[in-house]
């Protein structure tokens, strides 16, 4: 058999896990309605120009046909001055239309993609924080990564050069059918070769494109994490390994590279027909019909040079037309954060006071499978409270839900008397704020990372915040003080100075009530110990919930609550919680190592 | 070559002497594939080359009136279609097989370098500098490549014609000769400009997808504290430059279009003015006046080949250069690796003469350090080969000095687990199955290192209640896990592997007390045996140690046992408790 199967694995369908919708036909089609609409005038602007460079370059061919009919007819005088004079002025006229329809084709692309990328991240910046913590980023950091990738190639080139190609191409049609009408019947005769074959490649090609660009980006990320994972892959023996499935990459790219290109060995034989079809047809035919007389030498010329001209247009708009279907998807992809629901937020809700209960909270991430049963919990405001169990108990999820991002599948979560969970994600965080260990340190200047807990602080006010969490003395000591540049590519922090950035922001929001989800753990311990006591102090008189796995940040909190199980299994001061002897106990003496002496302590100190 | 039996067998060793002998040494390497490419190029630009030929002939015909003449220029318009249709399909099939077997062989040869420098890697380079390589550079270096024979088959193909038109209208042929030479040379003074618009238009570009990513990365923090409209002003700026930094860039590019309007079209106005002229005075016919404007329109089609060369030149050899400063590194691998077998590999003891730690063979060794940086240094060179290169004496096992053992023999004999070890993608499966000595099986590293609830949490995200776990996919670094499920799944790898000592950096420093407890237990009964030291301050794993080193100031300050050092050593209850050595007994009688 002649041909080759599209490989059975296909890179693009593991290439990010979905975690968001992607939209649909509809939502697209809007989407894109809407972008021409916006862009209605560049659009008129290109069409406009390169209807006249096209124009202006049909004018050689025109005059060259006169020539040469001039000169079958014998004519002795070809006035040949006012002729050059016309086809000069007619290349400068076409010289500076092109250069107008390639800038304004970018001015237009450019255009269309600054809407797109901007539109996209000013909608995921809206996205509600319960679906950012059940999606994750890393589905939108695909997407912003490699789907605005896929579509800036499709707006810089492929939307420009396929209106450029479509005007191009019919005015030359035009050219031919106004030169001799018979001479555009020869042009038509080709057109089911074409059809046919297009449609043939077009219904394969988007995918397997897709899935090529998928494997080739699989090629670099998989060398990428061999680099970033070195002394992984050394300390474990895994050379080998990485050196084989880097080769697996190349191998399922390269496959993929084979297919297109099989694909294309279908195309580019059928654009060749086609090319030669409406150029033999022209010529001959029109050779013909000359010989019969219905048509002059002059014509046939200037039909025959403008049917050559026809390639490139072709040419281009198979070419891109491609290039539009791939970005398709990701245009999909890109207008489906989109369809996100916004949670239906009650403004109207306010809180009257600072006590959050819970109450016969249950909740579960999958139906049916509750990962909370039943937790009830009255935490009265300015009270210290520690959660501590094993990992997998539910700790993290009870922080959330009380930090106001997930809502409770059945029970209530309130503060001051009002849902939480109803109000604007603007509203909550006003009163409640979580941290956990996701410390993110934004590229830029440090001031920049501060300055987006409290919009308009002052230097002063930044630095009293550092000071909070003890990390005035480092910030000091970089190169340009708050101004330094951090993050990737610039000054490197540390995740303990990532931990205390973000703990800054929190002194700087300074909402009455704190979720802390093991928001030290970075740190070395003593430091921890250090830095949770300076933060104390500043958070005086506050609600602070912390989820911690360290024994002695319980020991310092008011209240411990023990979670095993989704359950709250014991509550208490710690003192009552060593005194009884439950599961905390018998943790803290095993902990302690030395239980006398420290318990000694901790009586002396309470 | 063909594209099927690809990946390479052995991708050969690179000339890295210079980017442009790198260049040269691809394209020796595929040979027979650029002589196929140059055959087919030549026939294909041959055809078309001889289509204005047929025109002329056409034009020709119907002036004499003269039916046999038009069919047989239309029989020779069919031979020519068919060698065109053939040459154009076959050409785009060896130049994509050249292009993609000459990328294929730098992502092959990059990643062997980077393995076989492995953690050496990102000291002598940085890690961006290599992924731009293989993200971006391959393809340029690769394109240059190939275009190599269209080059070569526009260079045949144009003089053929320029010597064809010279010998068939003298006058005529000379001056399209000379208006080639001039609009070749007319772009040129044009294209270092435009390389470096677009070099800044891509910076720009790439600056402002970082700060989307970041943006997105960071984007809980945004939406848990506020700040959004700061961050989304601030991508809207670098979005806007972006965009005016692509027009600048397109402004040139539109030039050089311009250009090659105006220079080919005023070869073509010469060429009407030229030939009209002489056949008006009857010295060439119709037909040749139009052949002669076929062919100078025709020749537009191997100049614009030519441009195509000397970007894909100009564009490579900063790429080239790239990947020749990357493939070059070399890494001293102690001596050479296949004279000594791994059976070779020493057991005992471990010593480190520079601090004075000694960890006993088939004991659990604890190390109490006050600095994480100390401890670093120390737990590197318990390996061998350290990566940051010092002045330190190699650490000794049963005696012998690691360093001088082949790099493969001392890492199989000591896994030293750093403090962030990574996670590789790809399944649970994929990532735990490491050379090992194979005593331990997957589910007891697992349960030793307290896993039971992430292998849950994957399963729920692989496919429902029923999924298997160890099909599930860990992301890059296991993003999807939070730090203390990354570190117990690193901590299962490490037992799995099962060495002969096993150094571990903080293995547990961002799991709660709760599982810390239990690792600490099924550690201590995994490893029963077999040595081990821990770098760790938590009194829930010292506890468990055979043996508890205290290390200060880069030497070992006292040993004993947990209880002993809590007891009697100050320094060390400092460190270990927490509590500031000066103050504990004040808050204790305050």
């Amino acid at each position: 058999m002649i041909g080759v199967s599209p490989p059975e694995y296909d890179p693009s369908s593991v290439e990010h896990a979905t975690t968001l919708p992607v939209a649909g036909r509809a939502t697209v089609r809007a989407y894109v309605r809407e972008l021409l609409h916006r862009h209605r005038r560049a659009f008129a602007v290109l069409v406009g120009v390169n209807t006249l460079a096209v124009l202006a370059s049909m004018v050689g061919p025109y005059l060259l046909g006169r020539v040469v009919q001039d000169l079958a007819a014998g004519a002795k005088d070809l006035r040949l001055g006012p002729t050059v004079a016309l086809f000069a002025v007619a290349l400068a006229v076409q010289a500076f239309f092109v250069r107008m329809v390639r800038l304004r084709g970018a001015v237009l692309g450019e255009r269309m993609l600054a809407d797109l990328r901007e539109d996209f991240l000013v909608r995921s910046v809206g996205l509600p924080p319960g679906v950012l913590e059940r999606a994750g980023t890393g589905d939108l950091l695909a997407r912003i990564n490699t789907d605005v990738d896929r579509l800036a190639q499709a707006m810089r080139e492929a939307v420009p050069q396929l209106a450029i190609a479509v005007v191009w191409a019919g005015l030359l049609l035009g050219g031919i059918v106004v030169t001799a009408p018979a001479l555009g019947l020869a042009a038509l005769i080709a057109l089911p070769v074409l059809v046919a074959g297009c449609w043939w490649y077009f219904r394969r090609a988007p995918g397997a494109y897709r899935a090529e660009a998928a494997g080739y980006a699989a090629v670099a990320a998989a060398l990428a994490e061999t680099v970033d994972a070195g002394r992984t892959i050394e300390a474990h023996r895994l050379e080998a390994s990485r050196v084989e499935l880097s080769e697996r990459r190349v191998f399922e790219w390269t496959r993929w590279e084979r297919y297109t290109l099989w694909l294309r060995t279908v195309l580019i034989p059928t654009i060749n027909v086609y090319h030669s079809l409406i150029f033999a047809g022209v010529l001959l035919l029109g050779g013909v019909f000359v010989l019969q007389d219905w048509l002059s030498v002059g014509q046939l010329t200037t039909g025959a040079l403008l049917a050559q001209m026809l390639v490139e247009p072709i040419g281009m708009i198979v070419r891109w037309f491609d290039e539009l279907q791939v970005a398709q998807v990701s245009l999909a992809r890109l207008v489906g954060v989109r369809e996100v629901e916004d949670t239906d937020a009650d403004a109207s809700l306010s809180p009257q006071g600072r006590e959050l209960t819970a109450r016969e909270v249950r909740f579960g991430y999958l139906a049916g499978r509750d990962v909370l049963h039943d937790v009830s919990l009255r935490v009265p405001p300015g009270t210290r409270m520690a959660l501590v169990g094993p990992s997998g108990a539910g700790k993290s999820t009870l922080g959330r839900l009380l930090a106001g991002i997930y809502a409770p599948g059945s029970g209530d979560i309130t503060l001051g008397g009002a849902r939480l969970s109803g109000m604007p994600a603007e509203r909550v965080r006003e009163q409640v704020a979580l941290v956990n260990q996701e410390h993110h340190v934004f590229v830029g200047p440090l001031r920049d990372n501060l300055l987006l807990a409290r919009e308009g602080a002052t230097d002063a006010e930044l630095w009293a915040a550092l000071g909070a969490v003890d990390a005035d003395g480092w910030v000091r000591a970089l190169p340009r003080g708050l101004d330094t540049e951090v993050g990737s590519g610039a000054v490197a922090v540390t995740p303990a100075q990532a931990q205390q950035i973000a703990l800054a922001r929190l002194v700087l929001a300074d909402p009455h009530t704190l979720v802390l989800d093991e928001a030290t753990s970075l740190l070395d311990p003593r430091a921890a110990r250090d830095l949770e006591r300076s933060l104390g102090r500043v958070l005086h008189g506050r609600t602070v919930i912390a989820i911690a796995h360290r024994l002695h940040t319980a020991h310092d909190a008011d209240v411990i609550a023990v979670v095993e199980d989704g359950r709250i299994s014991e509550l208490g001061s710690h003192d009552e919680l060593v005194a009884a002897g439950g599961a905390y106990a018998a943790l803290w003496r095993s902990w302690h190592g030395s239980p006398s002496r420290e318990d000694e302590a901790g009586r002396l100190v309470h | 070559m063909h594209i099927r039996d690809l990946p390479y067998s052995d991708p050969g060793e690179p000339d890295v002497r210079s980017g442009f002998r790198f260049l040269l040494w691809l394209f020796r390497h595929q040979l027979g594939g650029q002589t196929r490419a140059l055959l087919w190029g030549t026939l294909h630009q041959a055809s078309i080359a001889l289509l204005p030929l047929v025109l002329g002939l056409v034009v020709q015909a119907v002036v004499h009136r003269s039916g046999r003449e038009l069919a047989l220029s239309g029989l020779l318009m069919l031979a020519i279609s068919l060698a065109m249709t053939l040459a154009d399909t076959m050409l785009h099939r060896q130049a994509v097989t050249n292009w993609i077997t000459a990328a294929a062989r730098v992502q092959q040869l990059l990643a062997r370098r980077t393995t076989q420098l492995g953690g050496m890697l990102t000291q002598r380079v940085a890690a961006g500098e290599v992924v731009k390589v293989s993200t971006g550079d391959v393809e340029k270096i690769g394109w240059f490549v190939e275009s190599v024979s269209r080059f070569g088959a526009a260079v045949v193909v144009v003089l053929s014609v320029c010597t064809g038109l010279i010998v068939f209208e003298p006058r005529l042929g000379l001056l399209v000769a000379a208006g080639v030479l001039a609009v070749v040379l007319s772009f040129v003074p044009l294209l270092p400009a435009a390389v470096r618009r677009a070099d800044i238009e891509r910076g720009k570009s790439g600056r402002a997808t970082e700060l989307a990513s970041d943006t997105v990365a960071g984007l809980r923090v945004l939406r848990g504290i506020g700040g959004e409209e700061l961050f989304l002003e601030r991508y809207r700026r670098a979005s806007q430059e972006v965009r005016a930094a692509s027009v600048r860039s397109a402004r040139m590019w539109s030039l050089i279009d311009a250009v090659q309007v105006v220079m080919p079209g005023l070869l073509l106005v010469a060429v009407v003015w030229q030939g009209a002229t002489m056949a008006s005075e009857g010295r060439i016919s119709a037909g040749a006046l139009v052949t002669v404007y076929g062919a100078a329109t025709f020749l537009m089609f191997p100049l614009r080949l030519f441009q195509e060369t000397a970007m894909a030149f100009t564009f490579s050899r900063p790429s080239a250069k790239r990947a020749v400063r990357v493939l070059g590194l070399l890494r001293e691998s102690g001596p050479a690796d296949a004279a000594r077998g791994t059976d070779g590999a020493p057991r005992g003891d471990l010593r480190d003469p520079a601090s004075g730690l000694v960890a006993r063979e088939g004991l659990l060794t604890a190390v109490v350090c006050g600095d994480p940086n100390t401890a670093e240094r120390l737990a590197g060179r318990l390996g061998g080969h350290p990566l940051h290169e010092g002045e330190e004496p190699s650490a000794l096992l049963g005696g012998v000095a690691l360093d001088g053992l082949p790099l493969a023999v001392a890492r199989t004999a000591v896994l030293v687990q750093d403090k962030d070890p990574v996670l590789l993608s790809g399944t649970l499966r994929e990532l735990l199955a490491v050379p090992s000595s194979g005593r331990v099986t997957v589910e007891e590293a697992l349960g030793a290192a307290q896993c039971g609830d992430v292998l849950e949490a994957l399963s729920r995200a692989a496919a429902g209640p029923q999924g298997d776990p160890m099909a599930a996919r860990i992301t890059e670094r296991g993003r999807s896990l939070s730090g203390g499920q990354r570190q117990r799944l690193a901590l299962a790898r490490s037992l799995i592997t099962d060495p002969e000592v096993l150094v571990l950096d903080e293995p547990t420093s961002a799991v709660d007390s709760h599982t810390e407890a239990r690792i600490a237990a099924g550690l201590a009964g995994l490893r029963a045996g077999r040595s081990t030291v821990v770098f760790t301050s938590s009194p829930l794993l010292l506890d468990r140690a055979d043996a508890v080193v205290f290390v200060d100031e880069g030497r070992v300050a006292a040993q004993g046992t947990h209880r002993d050092l809590l007891e009697t050593h100050a320094g060390y209850r400092a460190v270990v408790t927490r509590e500031p050595e000066t103050t504990h007994y004040a808050e204790e009688t305050a």
